[in-house]
Parts: structure tokens; C-alpha cells; sequence
């Protein structure tokens, strides 16, 4: 099957223009397709209703809308219940981490974060993927 | 009518009725101005009385007038008081007159002149009814004597019938006399009563004054005061202001727990399940007061709720209202408004986490790129100066970013955010992980170091906070601790606690800095002389983990000679170790 053999698709969302390089530079290491990449939360959910990406890596604090709102959007939308979802959030508090599990994400990383743990991350996450 | 109002009304009541058992100067008269006129009376048509000296009857009326107008200038101006007895007096004499006027010594109106005397019986004091007996007894005798040229052997009934009427003179105003000391003595007695009322009327009026301007003055607190059924009978301005309901429109006419939100109520109803009826007819209220009822004063926080459906978070506290007898008449409920005090602690949470985000974020910028550039050696291989620059720069980022951690933290402690996840936990996991992670340090800066324990102890902890509380004080000793040196951690379980010891053999801290130590930003002058990098935050962290835990901080030092730092935490359980570690 061919469609096995495509890399993932990834919509990333961050306010930050150099945080949003280091995330795109991690997805590309990783050999994941970046589809798109937004700077707040309500670009976010109009883009990953556009693209149905397989992995949205999502900033808490964003304008617009939260990661977290993005997050229960996405959850609460059939259509895109395959979406794997990893927030990057620069609140370390345990009830922090704890919110975003809740919204329904799959990954939790706190900023700063190393861009080459990440794309460990999402290399694993492709290999399950395509296996 | 205020209790005030009440007592002055009984005061003027026993003035009165004391006014009225003293009779006036004036009533005094009038018995004898009805003798005159009786006298007047059996002049003008009795022909038995013989007038033998006109003028002196004439004289004897006008005395007896003018004595009447006399005590009525006396009714008039009370100053007057004192020469009260000239009245008497006059009456006296002039009834002398009279009776000199009609025939002397056989003269009708002999006794006559013993009547106005009594008037000096009921004066208080001996010598009045000396004088009224004397007086008495002179105005019979003199006028034997003035009449009957000294011969005062007249007849033996003459002799009997004076003495018999001196007897009589004698005996009613003793009689008299002791009536009226009697009276006197009661009127007295009221006076004083009378005095002590208006004094305690006067007190009695301060106070209430001084409650009254207290009461009103408390405009910031609502103060409310109930029966023992809640319902409301005392309604501060505090309380008008909070509620936006006037007094007389919440007096008699609310209840207490109309005020709070049903759910709290319920909800300590419930809490307190125990002690409360559930057949209770109103177990809100019964909640609301249950522990004041105890005698305690019970402060604790609940939500006010406005009529218009506004929600007001109080700090409230009910305490019991107490009769003279002990008994419990009612409850008071006096409150303050946290919604500003919240308010403030929201905005400084927020702005904490802000300053945190705002710091966070370009050191994840720095820290990341850093990263792919020591990654990227591929592309065009780093010298090793190079790869030093980046070594530090990195150490440095990181160094920011635990600062950024630790006041984050320190503001949770503060604000009482600041959460842990405890599990049971052993500890030597821990102590021999923070000890492998100072290793590489350690080395570096020439330290030995060293664990000891030989028993592994179980306590409730959040694994991660302890580690935290266990790196900074290690890597505090690391830090105060010359080349050369040795580091000590140790571990020693008792009946009840599981103690951490790290000890240096350090430059130690000055015995008066101790008790500052755990201050925030507090730096000790051994640590700044010797330029040890830090801001003063490790510790006060550290001990706030160990309190977060139950658990207390302790220290010992010398100086040159080392420091000992001891975490103590309650114990769950101790557990032999298969081995007992000394050295590392």
C-alpha cells in the first residue's frame, strides 16, 4: 500500500516565530511533512479542519484560541479523531500538564524543550504510524 | 423606646412621688390658716367671745396673712428654704396676740398658739423638737405669767387642766417628730436611689453612646445580629452597605441564611452530619452556628449571596450572644469582604505566571537553538573553543531558567498554590539519585563525596520535590565547600521521623546569620565575601517542600569548620538495608 510509505502530516501552532523554526526544524529532522504553520489558536483549528493533519503540535498560551480550546475542538469533531496531538507549554505546574491530558492531548512537552528529544518523539510516533 | 429613654422616665417618676411625700411651706400653712379663719369665723358670730383689745385681734389676723404669703414667696423661691421656721413663727405670735385680744389668759384660742409649733417638729433635728415643746409649753405659761401677775397657783383644775395639756402638747409632737423622721429617712433613701439612677442613667448613656458611634463607624464589616432562630434583630451600616438593604427593612423581617449560598450551607450541614439533627427545621442555620454554639469562636470562609444574586466571598465569624444568666439569647455574625483581597491574590498569580511564560519562552528559544547548533557539527564541525563558548552560554541559559523556576516557585509557596503529589516513597532512591547528579560537579570542584545510612526509611513524599529539596542542599554544600573538601549525606530513621542530614566541611555561616538564613534573598556574608554564586532562594525553597511535607528544616555551623543542614520528615516505616552503604 503506497499511503503507508507517505510521511505523516503536521500542522504546528505557536506564537512565537522562533519557537514555530525550532518546531519545524525538529519536524523536518524527524522526516515528517509540515503542512502548515500557524501563529494562533484560531488559524490552528481552521487549518486543521482544512488539512485533517495526522500530528498537530500546539503552544498553550496563543492568542485566538488556546491549545488547550484547539485541543477540545479537535476532540470534539469526529472527522478528526486521528489527529495525534502534542502541546508545547511553558507552564510547568503539574495541574498544567494535567489540563492538557484532560483537553485530550497525547503529549505533553514543557518549554524549553530540546528539539532533538522532540523529534525522537515524532520519529517514534511515525515509525508507529506507518508500521 | 431605647432603655435610655426607659430609665429616665422611671427617674422623673420617683422625683415626683419623692416631691410629693415632702410637703410645701405653703400646704404646712394651711392648717393654720384654717384656724384663723375658724377663729375669724367664732369672732363674727359667737357673742360668748369677748374682744377686749380690738387692734390686737387686727394684728393677730394680719400675722397670720402675712405668715401665708410668707410660705408662698417660700413655695416660690426655693433659696429662700432655710428661714422656712420664720412662718411658724409668725404664726405663733400671732396667735398670742389674738388670744391677748380676747380676754388674755380665758381667751378661747388659749391652745391656739401650740398649733403652728408643730411645723417645727417635723424639721429634721433634736433641737426642733426641744424648740417646739418649749415653744409649746411657753406660749400656755407665759400667758399665765403675763396675765395673772406670776400666780401661778390658781386653782388646783386650773393647775391639772394646764399640765394635762402640756402633756398632750408633749406627746403629739413626739409623735410627730418621729413620723416624720420616719418619712424623712424614707425620702432620703429615695434621694439617694434617685442619685445613683441618674448616675447610672449618665454611664448607661455613655456607653450606649459609645456602642451607638462603634456600631455606626463599622462601615467596611457587616455586623448581624440575630435570635437564636436566625432571625434578624441588629443590622450594621457595614451590612447596609453590603447587602443594599436598609436596617428596618432586614430587622424582624429576614433571617441569616437567606444571606448565604443553600450549596455551602449544605454542604457543612452535611460536614458536620454528626452533630446535627437532620430533623432539624432548618439545618442550614443550624450549621452556621453549630460551632459557635460550643462557645468557640468559629472564623471560617463563605459566600455571601446579594438579593440581586451577586455572590460576595466573606471571611465570617460568629460568635454567641450571651444573657446576664449565661444563656445563649442569640448570635452574632460579623464579616469582611475578601472580593478585593482575592482579587489581588488572582492578579499576582497571573502576573507571576506571566513573568514566568514571558522568561520561559525565549529561553526555550535560546536552550533549542543552542542544542541544534552543537547537533549541526556535521555540517561544519565546531572547534573545541567553540564547543566551550556553547558549553557555556548553555550552563548559563539553564542557570536563568532554574531562577525562573525557583521564584515561580517561591510565589506558589506564597500564595498557597503551591501543590504536592505524595506517594509513599522510599528515600535512599532519592538521596543516592541527587548525590549521582551532583557527582559530575563534585569532581570538578575536588569534593569527596560521601552517603551514609543503614536503613532505608519510607515516608509519604512528592518524589520530585524532595529530590528538588535534596539537589539544593547538596549542591549548596558543593558550593560552600573549598577544594579539598567532603560532602556528608546521611539518613537516620527514629520512632516517628526519617532524617536527611547534608554536612560540609565548608566555610560554615556566621552563629547571628542563622536565624536568617531561611529568609528570602537572604545571603550569608561568608557566601558573598567568597563571591558563591546564588540569589537566596535554595533554602526558603527547600524548607517549603519540607513544611509542605509536615516536615522541618534544621541547621548547624561553625565557621571554617563546616555546616550540617537536617530535613526531618514524619516516617511511615522504617526499612533495614540488606547492606549498609557508607562511602560512595
Amino acid at each position: 500500500m503506497t499511503i503507508d510509505l507517505l510521511p505523516l502530516r503536521v500542522v504546528i501552532a505557536d506564537d512565537d516565530p522562533d519557537i514555530r523554526a525550532l518546531v519545524t526544524i525538529a519536524v523536518k529532522r524527524a522526516g515528517l511533512d509540515l503542512v502548515d504553520s500557524c501563529s494562533d489558536g484560531t488559524a490552528a483549528w481552521e487549518s486543521l479542519q482544512a488539512h485533517a493533519p495526522d500530528v498537530a503540535i500546539l503552544d498553550v498560551a496563543m492568542p485566538g484560541m488556546t491549545g488547550l480550546e484547539v485541543c477540545r475542538l479537535v476532540r470534539a469533531d469526529a472527522r478528526l479523531s486521528g489527529i495525534r496531538i502534542l502541546m508545547l507549554s511553558a507552564a510547568v505546574a503539574d495541574r498544567s500538564r494535567q489540563a492538557g491530558l484532560v483537553a485530550g492531548a497525547d503529549e505533553y512537552f514543557i518549554k524549553p524543550f530540546s528539539p532533538r528529544l522532540l523529534a525522537e518523539r515524532l520519529s517514534l510516533l511515525a515509525a508507529g504510524a506507518t508500521r | 423606646m431605647t432603655v435610655l429613654q426607659k430609665l429616665t422616665t422611671r427617674v422623673q417618676q420617683i422625683g415626683r412621688r419623692i416631691s410629693s411625700i415632702v410637703p410645701s411651706p405653703l400646704l404646712k400653712q394651711v392648717p393654720t390658716l384654717i384656724l384663723g379663719l375658724v377663729a375669724a369665723l367664732i369672732l363674727a358670730t359667737s357673742s360668748s367671745v369677748r374682744i377686749t383689745d380690738l387692734p390686737a385681734v387686727i394684728a393677730g389676723g394680719i400675722g397670720i396673712v402675712v405668715a401665708t404669703f410668707l410660705a408662698w414667696m417660700l413655695v416660690l423661691n426655693v433659696r429662700w428654704q432655710r428661714y422656712v421656721l420664720v412662718v411658724p413663727a409668725i404664726d405663733a405670735i400671732a396667735f398670742s396676740v389674738l388670744r391677748y385680744g380676747t380676754d388674755g389668759f380665758d381667751s378661747v384660742f388659749a391652745a391656739a398658739a401650740s398649733v403652728p409649733l408643730l411645723w417645727f417638729t417635723v424639721e429634721a433635728g433634736r433641737r426642733h423638737l426641744i424648740l417646739s415643746i418649749v415653744g409649746a409649753l411657753l406660749s400656755l405659761y407665759a400667758a399665765s405669767l403675763l396675765f395673772s401677775g406670776g400666780d401661778l397657783s390658781t386653782s388646783a383644775e386650773h393647775v391639772r387642766e394646764r399640765f394635762t395639756f402640756a402633756v398632750v402638747c408633749t406627746v403629739a409632737c413626739m409623735v410627730v417628730f418621729g413620723l416624720m423622721r420616719q418619712s424623712r429617712n424614707r425620702v432620703d433613701e429615695f434621694e439617694r436611689m434617685l442619685a445613683e439612677s441618674r448616675a447610672l442613667a449618665e454611664k448607661v448613656h455613655m456607653a450606649e453612646g459609645l456602642l451607638r458611634g462603634l456600631w455606626d463607624a463599622i462601615t467596611e464589616q457587616s455586623a448581624i445580629g440575630t435570635d437564636v432562630t436566625g432571625l434578624i434583630d441588629a443590622w450594621n451600616p457595614g451590612a447596609v452597605k453590603m447587602f443594599g438593604i436598609t436596617e428596618s427593612a432586614a430587622i424582624n423581617q429576614r433571617r441569616i441564611h437567606e444571606f448565604h449560598l443553600p450549596d455551602e450551607l449544605a454542604a457543612r450541614a452535611t460536614e458536620l452530619d454528626t452533630v446535627i439533627d437532620s430533623n432539624s427545621a432548618n439545618p442550614g442555620f443550624e450549621a452556621l452556628i453549630e460551632t459557635a454554639r460550643l462557645g468557640v469562636s468559629d472564623v471560617r470562609e463563605w459566600t455571601y449571596l446579594r438579593d440581586d444574586g451577586g455572590h460576595i466571598p466573606v471571611e465570617l465569624s460568629v460568635t454567641t450572644r450571651l444573657s446576664d444568666t449565661g444563656e445563649t439569647v442569640g448570635y452574632l455574625f460579623v464579616a469582611h469582604d475578601l472580593t478585593r483581597a482575592q482579587d489581588a491574590s488572582r492578579l499576582k498569580d497571573e502576573f507571576v505566571g506571566l513573568i514566568s511564560h514571558e522568561l520561559r519562552t525565549p529561553l526555550s528559544s535560546i536552550l533549542g537553538y543552542l542544542e541544534l547548533m552543537r547537533d549541526d557539527r556535521d555540517e561544519a564541525p565546531l572547534s573545541d573553543s567553540r564547543l566551550t563558548y556553547l558549553d557555556v552560554a548553555e550552563r548559563n541559559a539553564n542557570r536563568l531558567l532554574r531562577l525562573v523556576g525557583d521564584l515561580m516557585f517561591t510565589a506558589q509557596v506564597e500564595s498557597g498554590t503551591f501543590q504536592l503529589n505524595e506517594q509513599t516513597q522510599r528515600v535512599a532512591p532519592i538521596l543516592a539519585t541527587s548525590i549521582e547528579s551532583a557527582g559530575p560537579v563534585a569532581d570538578a570542584a575536588g569534593i569527596e563525596m560521601v552517603l551514609e545510612m543503614s536503613e532505608d526509611c519510607i515516608v509519604n513524599a512528592d518524589g520530585m520535590r524532595l529530590g528538588q529539596a535534596c539537589d539544593n542542599l547538596i549542591s549548596n554544600a558543593i558550593k560552600f565547600t573549598p577544594r579539598g573538601g567532603r560532602v556528608t549525606v546521611g539518613l537516620v530513621g527514629s520512632a516517628s521521623s526519617a532524617t536527611i542530614t547534608v554536612a560540609d566541611t565548608g566555610m560554615g555561616i556566621p552563629a547571628k546569620e542563622l536565624d536568617q538564613l531561611f529568609s528570602r534573598f537572604f545571603r550569608a556574608s561568608t557566601a558573598t565575601r567568597n563571591a558563591v554564586q546564588g540569589v537566596g532562594l535554595g533554602l526558603v525553597i527547600t524548607r517549603a517542600i519540607a513544611r509542605a511535607h509536615g516536615g522541618e528544616m534544621g541547621v548547624t555551623s561553625e565557621e571554617g569548620v563546616g555546616t550540617t543542614f537536617s530535613m526531618t520528615l514524619p516516617l511511615v516505616q522504617r526499612q533495614r538495608l540488606l547492606r549498609p552503604i557508607v562511602g560512595v
